[in-house]
Order: C-alpha cells, then sequence, then structure tokens
C-alpha cells in the first residue's frame, strides 16, 4: 500500500424537524490540502429550529476556528465543552458535537461530547474503541470522549446526531428508536449491498431509513448523517468542446480512451468527434419535452449530454445544493459529487465557420461555466479539481 | 396507403445550436404527430448534425425525415414533410 495516496471521502446528509425550516444540527468540515488533512463537526443544537440552528452554528464554527488558529484539537473542544451555556428551562447544554480531525495516512481524532458514538466500520464489521474520557471541571454531566487510532483503506467512520439513533422511539416497533445497534445492523446490510458506496450515497441512506422509522415518515427531529470513507481516490474526466487544434483531436481522444476512471463528455460536437476519433457509434435517448437535450451514448463512457445549457444547469443545481433532480444535468452533478478528483479537459477551437453566430459566445460561456465549476467544486463541495484548457 | 416494414425516420438535432433555435419544441412532436401514423415512423434525436458549422446552412434547428433534411425545422414544417412522405 506503499506510494498509494489514499482520499478522505466525508460527507453529510440531513432532514430537518418536520414542522422546521430551518435544521437544528449543524454539518461542517474543512479541507486542508497542503497537508493532507479534513477536519469535521457535527454539532447538534438544542431543540429545533432556528434557535437550535444558531446553537449549532456557532459550535460548529468554533471548533473549526479554534483548530485554523493552531490550537490542538483536544484543547479546542475542551474550551468549547468549558464555555458552552446551559439552557436555564431545561438545564442541559445548548449543543453536542463531534469532531473528526483526519489525515491522508489515515491517522485518525475523535472528540465526542454528547452525540451518539461513531461507528467504525471495517471489511463489512464493526470495530469498537475505548474512550479517554475527559470530564468537564465545571459541567460533571459533560463528558468528553476522546479516540485516536489509525485507519486502514476502505474504512468508514459514521456519525450521527440523536435524530438517528432515537428515530421511531414510541413506536410500536421501535420502543426505544432505532438505537446504534439497529444502524449497525443497517450497515452492514447495505456495506455487504454496495462495497464501495460513497460516504454521500451511504448517509443519504441512513437518513432516509431513520426518516422511515418514524409515523407517517415525519421527522420528529432533525436528523443528520455523516460519513467518513478512506479510500482510493475516484476519478472522473470531464470532456467539452472540440480542442483548439483539429489536427490534435486523436491525440486527446486517446488521452479520453485511456483514462483511468469514470468519463463524461459535455457537448454534441464533442462527442461526435470522439465517436469519430475512436471508432464508436453514439446512440441517443427519446426526445421527451424537457428543459435540456436529452442524454446519448457511447460505450465506454458514463455519460454524454449536450455542452453548454448541460454545464450551465449543472452549475445552477450545484449552488442550490438541493436535492438532485433527475433530468441530463442532474446526472452530471451526480456524477461530480460522487467523484473526488476530476478533470475537466476544456476544448477552446474556434469554429471553421464564423457564420454561427452563438459560436465565440458559446466558447465564452464555456471557459467561464468550467471556471465557475471548478470555483464550486473544491470549495464548497471539497473536490480535487484540474482544468486542462485544449 | 403502403404499409412498408421499414419505419420512417425522423431524426431531430439537439446540439446546443439547434436546442436554443427551437428545437427543445421539438422534443414532444412525437405526441404531435396524428395518432394514424404514429406506428409509421421512428424518431430520434442527434447530438449535432454538423450543420450548424456549414456556411451552407444557416437555418437551424434542423430536422431529417428519411435523410431529407429540414432546416428552420418546426412542428408544421415536419408534420407537412410527414403527411407528404406518407401519402406520397
Ligand atoms: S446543433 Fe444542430 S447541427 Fe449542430
Amino acid at each position: 500500500m506503499v506510494d498509494e495516496s489514499f482520499f478522505i471521502d466525508i460527507d453529510c446528509v440531513q432532514e430537518k424537524k418536520h414542522g422546521q425550516n430551518t435544521f437544528g444540527d449543524c454539518f461542517m468540515s474543512k479541507r486542508y490540502p497542503d497537508e493532507g488533512r479534513v477536519i469535521a463537526v457535527l454539532s447538534d443544537g438544542l431543540g429545533s429550529g432556528i434557535k437550535a440552528n444558531i446553537l449549532a452554528n456557532m459550535t460548529a464554527t468554533m471548533i473549526l476556528r479554534f483548530i485554523a488558529a493552531g490550537h490542538d484539537l483536544t484543547k479546542a473542544t475542551e474550551i468549547i465543552m468549558e464555555t458552552l451555556p446551559i439552557c436555564q428551562v431545561r438545564k442541559i447544554s445548548y449543543s453536542t458535537f463531534s469532531v473528526i480531525d483526519c489525515d491522508d495516512s489515515g491517522l485518525v481524532k475523535i472528540v465526542e461530547e454528547g452525540n451518539p458514538d461513531f461507528v467504525h466500520m471495517r471489511n463489512g464489521e464493526v470495530v469498537e474503541h475505548e474512550p479517554e474520557i475527559r470530564t468537564s471541571k465545571k459541567f460533571t454531566n459533560r463528558r468528553m470522549h476522546l479516540y485516536k487510532f489509525k485507519l486502514e483503506p476502505e474504512d468508514r467512520l459514521i456519525f450521527c446526531s440523536d435524530g438517528v439513533t432515537q428515530s421511531g422511539l414510541g413506536t410500536e416497533q421501535y420502543h426505544l428508536g432505532w438505537r446504534r445497534e439497529g444502524l449497525i445492523d443497517f450497515l452492514r446490510d447495505e456495506l455487504k449491498t454496495d462495497k464501495t458506496v460513497s460516504s454521500r450515497h451511504l448517509a443519504r441512506l441512513i437518513v432516509k431509513e431513520a426518516q422511515l422509522k418514524e409515523p407517517g415518515r415525519l421527522a420528529k427531529d432533525d436528523i443528520s448523517a455523516a460519513v467518513l470513507y478512506f479510500r482510493k481516490p475516484r476519478k472522473l474526466l470531464v470532456f467539452t468542446g472540440p480542442p483548439y487544434h483539429a489536427e490534435r483531436d486523436e491525440e486527446y481522444a486517446a488521452i479520453f480512451n485511456d483514462f483511468p476512471g469514470k468519463k463524461a463528455i459535455c457537448g454534441g460536437t464533442t462527442a461526435n468527434l470522439l465517436a469519430r476519433c475512436l471508432n464508436k457509434t453514439i446512440t441517443t435517448e427519446r426526445p421527451r419535452p424537457g428543459a435540456l437535450p436529452a442524454c446519448s451514448h457511447m460505450e465506454g463512457v458514463d455519460l454524454v449530454t449536450e455542452g453548454i445549457l448541460t454545464l450551465t444547469k449543472t452549475l445552477e443545481y450545484l449552488n442550490e445544493g438541493g436535492r438532485i433532480p433527475d433530468d441530463p444535468a442532474g446526472k452530471l452533478m451526480e456524477l461530480l459529487l460522487d467523484s473526488d478528483c476530476i478533470d475537466f479537459m476544456v476544448g477552446t477551437r474556434l469554429n471553421e465557420a464564423h457564420y454561427d453566430p452563438l459560436l465565440p459566445v458559446q466558447l465564452e460561456i464555456r471557459k467561464n461555466v468550467v471556471k465557475q465549476l471548478e470555483k464550486i467544486l473544491s470549495e464548497r463541495y471539497i473536490k480535487k479539481v484540474h482544468l486542462q484548457f485544449i | 396507403m403502403e404499409n412498408s416494414a421499414k419505419k420512417i425516420e425522423i431524426e431531430i438535432c439537439l446540439g446546443t445550436t439547434c436546442f436554443v433555435m427551437g428545437a427543445s419544441k421539438l422534443q414532444e412532436l412525437e405526441t404531435l404527430i396524428p395518432p394514424k401514423y404514429r406506428s409509421l415512423v421512428e424518431v430520434k434525436a442527434n447530438t449535432c448534425m454538423d450543420l450548424c458549422k456549414n456556411a451552407t446552412y444557416m437555418k437551424a434547428p434542423f430536422v431529417k425525415i428519411d435523410g431529407e433534411l429540414i432546416t428552420e425545422a418546426n412542428v408544421e414544417k415536419v408534420l407537412n414533410v410527414l403527411e407528404r412522405k406518407i401519402n406520397g
């Protein structure tokens, strides 16, 4: 396993308490590419709605800031534990939290205060760890659990708010809620069915399942699941636009063809060009009404879409950050989010015939959209993105 | 009416240029074909007919019916040509 660089795939999916219009849990993460390190916080604010949202946000932000300022993780969380106020009415802490600090070598440090214990899955089974416990000097009911261990490739860590483990609480079938045991059984099953499921997808499955436990599927607390998956990076190459020098089409087509990872083509002309160079056929889906042209298919390529309209729409979806719509742009979004390292090969050919008034405009839009995609994918979705104008 | 085994192929270009110039409205063409003709026709899409880059044809969107090119295509034009093809 030497010389293999690994990737920390971390993501969180949340569902609001029914009837609330804001999340009472907060998940924040920050990647430090130079150190090959990721820090993430999942915080659960007392109650639900806007008050919980502010509390959870404050806690998560403060922890990340402390660490960014160079404080040691234990120190940073200790300060938080000692200073978090108590709710005067309910006499419990304003928020609970889990902090994860992980690097590319798999070394992980975890601090938990009040949230359900995390689950460590390895080869489809649970690995349990003994925490080092620190009790608060000021609040005897506050206790931090500290862990430090090393992840092996393909290991996963699952964190959740109590909205997950207590889902279904009080129902006939789940008197005591789904509980950590129920979650573990679920994880075992899911990981058996799909060993390489992405963090985002697994988190979504957990949240969905927790929601299913609730009567009428109405969440009675905020539900959040965060997953960390330590694995080989998933690569994606997006080819959009014909290369500037037509005589180099073949060369780029070969690079595309040999790429070790998933592949997408965005652009009709680009698709035709690659099909020609690689001697493949394009089959199109039946036209059906929609705001975007339908996808087409090419053997060995994971997705073929139209160019700038689809890219622009995808950017819009990524900005919204909501559910993934079922259209070509949604498919591209899905592919992007499921990848860790994304390469864009952006062709810059200005066309042979200059009559088409749309062409120069298209080229500019394409460059622009791709640059914006790079920005949002790397900053907000913590992907490693690389642009190449060809 | 002759009922040949081979269907009449309608190919709609859904490349960016054509789509923006009006092909988006042609996507529902299949549902607009009179029911009696529907079984005789197959509607397909094309990723780009490469005509948008050719100065001879400045008239996107493009549709081909059994290879016959229709420029500045719209539902009415396409249905007219189809009618002619079927009824000779
Ligand atoms: S987009 Fe229709 S011919 Fe190119």
